[in-house]
């Protein structure tokens, strides 16, 4: 009798082991094993029984324990004290690889998104991981290269990467994608490139589309009376794609191109002859709608002003917010759509000053604040899917839906991949960005 | 009428940048045989400094404009000696492989120490002024850039003329090996050739960086396609070839830009370089025909 129920009780540890210590298909059904200790003797029915209704309560603790282990609160792992970390967490790591473009190309990012993820994931595992599962953050350098891209890749998926980020550009990324083949989600961190989400091969992004931002600044336009429209536009995605669908959703609520005018990305700064074609259509009321950089803008600005057309409403897109709009000098007024916005203490801000505090102030405030986004999508598949198997975190990333994120919430389900999350659209007013309006 | 009178100030205002720039790149070919591709870098590390002046300092644009001179004068002289003096007996090739390890060397130490960002800076108060005569906007920035072109070129005619300097410059332009047996002491030459070119470059970068005020690792790249674009135009090697290059540029960018339909303007550059190519079809020496001895 007492060897008998030293073997089941034997039996039971060794199948408790054997499930916490299983490999990554175990782990989506982490008790199960321990339910097939069936008893050998019939006499020994009752004791057995009452065995494994123990059993099945230790194991149900033990559910409930990993459930309430694998989760995740965004504002701890924000509030955690680098310099005061409580026990690290141990096992096996989630890993997230970031396949980012660390090029002159790319970088303008995937530099402050690097950054800003190894210093997300350190404030994670300083709180104590997901649960206790550290989480680990591997960067591969895809130079902006497609066939670099995808060599990065597939060493990531060597490393055991479960969810991988992905580069800003389509070109790039599709590479990523390719490499991935549908084996894990994909969660592009910065791009804004409508063609790149796509739920059935797991690929997701982080913050919404162009055609959301550009959709977003038009209805706004409209929302604050404004009815004529002038756009700067270059031919191809982004330069082009933003002001194109911007004037397609102005028109179709009602407003008026007046004018669109061709300008070279990143090499236009001449704009005298620019400038003077506005000047021959604009009465001052009208949006000028435009995905260029900063710099192009002051010096577009500069010359329209000068010929006398000093009250046009000038709106950028999110390019704005990472080239410089508010180091500009004459920006008063200016609108662009971002990602987010730091204030009153909230976690963008906190994500922030973080960075600021430990000497890494980043270049690029909204793309650090998607590096807490991605990666917390990541962590919020995981927890979901409760496995490490990563077809089923992308398909539970897939579900998402109101994820606590750094930005706001984020989700993907019901969606093309391009996430439910807001637009942002800020202001410089007397100097300062503010909130302009929150598009949901 | 106004249009075209317009275009070509605007064209000239442009053309004048790229003339200076075309005009280093020919000085430095004329003693070295080579297409300097580090030319453009000139540019980009000059935007950093006027980044770090105007907006770190806050000194503003009568600090930053002598610190950008000095700057490009500096760092011309500095790739001489760290890249280029220890490649000098080589072939063409090896040296055009240098010029290019040079520029991408300077874009990943700007991308791994400054990041990738765009960096603004405020451009002067002036910079977006025009004055109004008739119905022409002639741009302040494009009179003070014609203007200080025409009193570099003249300076630099001068020194390429009268000066011992110069005679050797030309000499070895000429033919390097015959200018060294007469006594011409080529590593002197050519670092004032490095230095002559930086300056030039650096008075291009000053309105350049007026103009664009923004700094990025790529920032020289388009200015150092240009500028080279506009020698061969001229004749590669022939100084007064680059001038006419440079300004011959910036006019049919400015005329294409407002003689093509709005759907087509996108394609400015490349109808600038089918241009081009039609151009040397019937002149393949460029515009001025330039004389020069095979290094043996």
């Amino acid at each position: 009798m007492r060897l008998t129920r030293l073997l089941v009780a034997l039996f039971a540890v060794v199948a408790l082991v054997a499930a916490a210590c299983g490999d990554e298909e175990d782990d989506a059904a982490p008790a199960a094993p321990a339910t097939t200790a069936a008893p050998a003797v019939e006499e020994e029915m009752v004791d057995e029984e009452a065995m494994v209704d123990e059993e099945m309560v230790e194991e149900e603790a033990m559910v409930d324990e990993e459930a309430m282990a694998l989760s995740f609160d965004v504002d701890a792992a924000l509030d955690a004290d680098l310099d005061n970390c409580g026990p690290a967490p141990s096992g096996d790591p989630f890993i997230i690889g970031f396949a980012a473009d660390l090029s002159e190309v790319g970088g303008f990012a995937d530099i402050p998104i690097s950054e800003a993820g190894e210093y997300y994931v350190s404030l994670i595992n300083c709180a104590g991981g997901i649960g206790g599962t550290p989480v680990e953050f591997v960067i591969e350098d895809v130079q902006g290269n497609p066939e670099v891209a995808q060599r990065a890749t597939a060493d990531l998926l060597e490393a055991g990467a479960h969810v991988i980020l992905g580069p800003p550009f389509a070109d790039v990324g599709d590479a990523v994608l390719q490499t991935v083949n549908a084996s894990r989600a994909v969660i592009f961190v910065a791009s804004t490139e409508p063609v790149l989400p796509d739920p059935s091969i797991y690929s997701f992004m982080t913050t919404f589309s162009d055609t959301q931002q550009a959709e977003a600044a038009a209805q706004f336009a409209i929302d604050s009376g404004i009815t004529r429209a002038i756009t700067f536009s270059s031919e191809g995605p982004y330069f082009g794609y933003n002001p194109e669908t911007f004037a397609a959703k102005f028109t179709e609520l009602g407003g008026e191109l007046v004018l669109d005018v061709s300008y070279v990305p990143f090499e236009d700064f001449d704009f005298a002859s620019h400038a003077n074609e506005v000047a021959g259509v604009a009465d001052g009321t009208e949006i000028l709608y435009t995905a260029m950089i900063a710099p192009q803008l002051d010096a577009l600005r500069g010359a329209i002003e000068e010929r006398g057309i000093g009250t046009i409403t000038y709106f950028g897109a999110d390019a704005f917010g990472v080239s410089g709009i508010t180091e500009i000098p004459n920006n008063e007024g200016v609108y662009w759509t971002d990602h987010g916005f730091g204030a009153d203490g909230n976690r963008y801000e906190r994500l922030n000053a973080g960075l600021a505090a430990k000497g890494m102030p980043s270049a690029a405030p909204g793309f650090a604040a998607l590096a807490g986004d991605s990666i917390t999508v990541a962590i919020q598949g995981f927890i979901d899917a409760g496995s490490t198997d990563p077809l089923a975190i992308a398909a539970a990333i897939s579900q998402l839906a109101g994820v606590e994120a750094v930005t706001d919430t984020i989700g993907y389900a019901g969606t093309d991949g391009t996430p439910d999350t807001p637009v942002y659209i800020l202001q410089i007013l007397n100097g300062e960005t503010s909130l302009a309006a929150r598009m949901s | 009428m106004i249009d075209l009178l317009q275009s070509l100030i605007d064209g000239l205002g442009r053309g004048s940048i790229y003339a200076l720039l075309a005009l280093g790149i020919a000085v430095i070919f004329g003693v070295m045989h080579m297409v300097n591709f580090a030319h453009g870098e000139l540019i980009t590390v000059t935007a950093y400094i006027a980044f770090g002046v105007v907006v770190t300092t806050g000194w503003g644009w009568w600090a930053a404009a002598p610190l950008i001179f000095l700057g490009a004068v500096g760092t011309s002289v500095v790739i001489e000696f760290v890249a280029f003096r220890w490649v000098r007996g080589a072939s063409d090739f090896t040296m055009l492989l240098t010029s290019f390890a040079v520029h991408f060397l300077v874009q990943a130490i700007f991308v791994m120490t400054m990041g990738a960002s765009v960096r603004s800076f405020p451009r002067p108060e002036w910079a977006d002024r025009i004055w109004s005569v008739g119905e022409l906007n002639i741009q302040i920035v494009d009179v003070a850039v014609i203007g200080t072109t025409a009193l570099t070129l003249a300076a630099t005619v001068f020194l390429l003329q009268r000066t011992m300097f110069g005679i050797s410059l030309r000499a070895a332009a000429e033919d390097f090996d015959a200018a060294r047996l007469m006594g011409v002491k080529s590593n002197k030459v050519i670092r004032q050739a490095f230095i002559l070119a930086g300056a030039l470059a650096g008075i291009a970068a000053i309105f350049y960086l007026m103009r664009t005020g923004q700094a990025r690792p790529t920032t020289g790249l388009s200015p150092l396609l240009k500028g080279i674009l506009a020698a061969i135009i001229g004749g590669l090697g022939n100084m007064q070839g680059a001038v006419y290059g440079g300004l011959l540029l910036g006019v049919s960018e400015v005329l294409l830009r407002s003689w093509l339909p709005e759907d087509l303007v996108g394609i400015t550059d490349g109808a600038v370089f089918a241009l081009i190519a039609l151009f040397f079809i019937f002149r393949p020496q460029g515009l001025l025909y330039v004389r020069s001895a095979e290094r043996v």
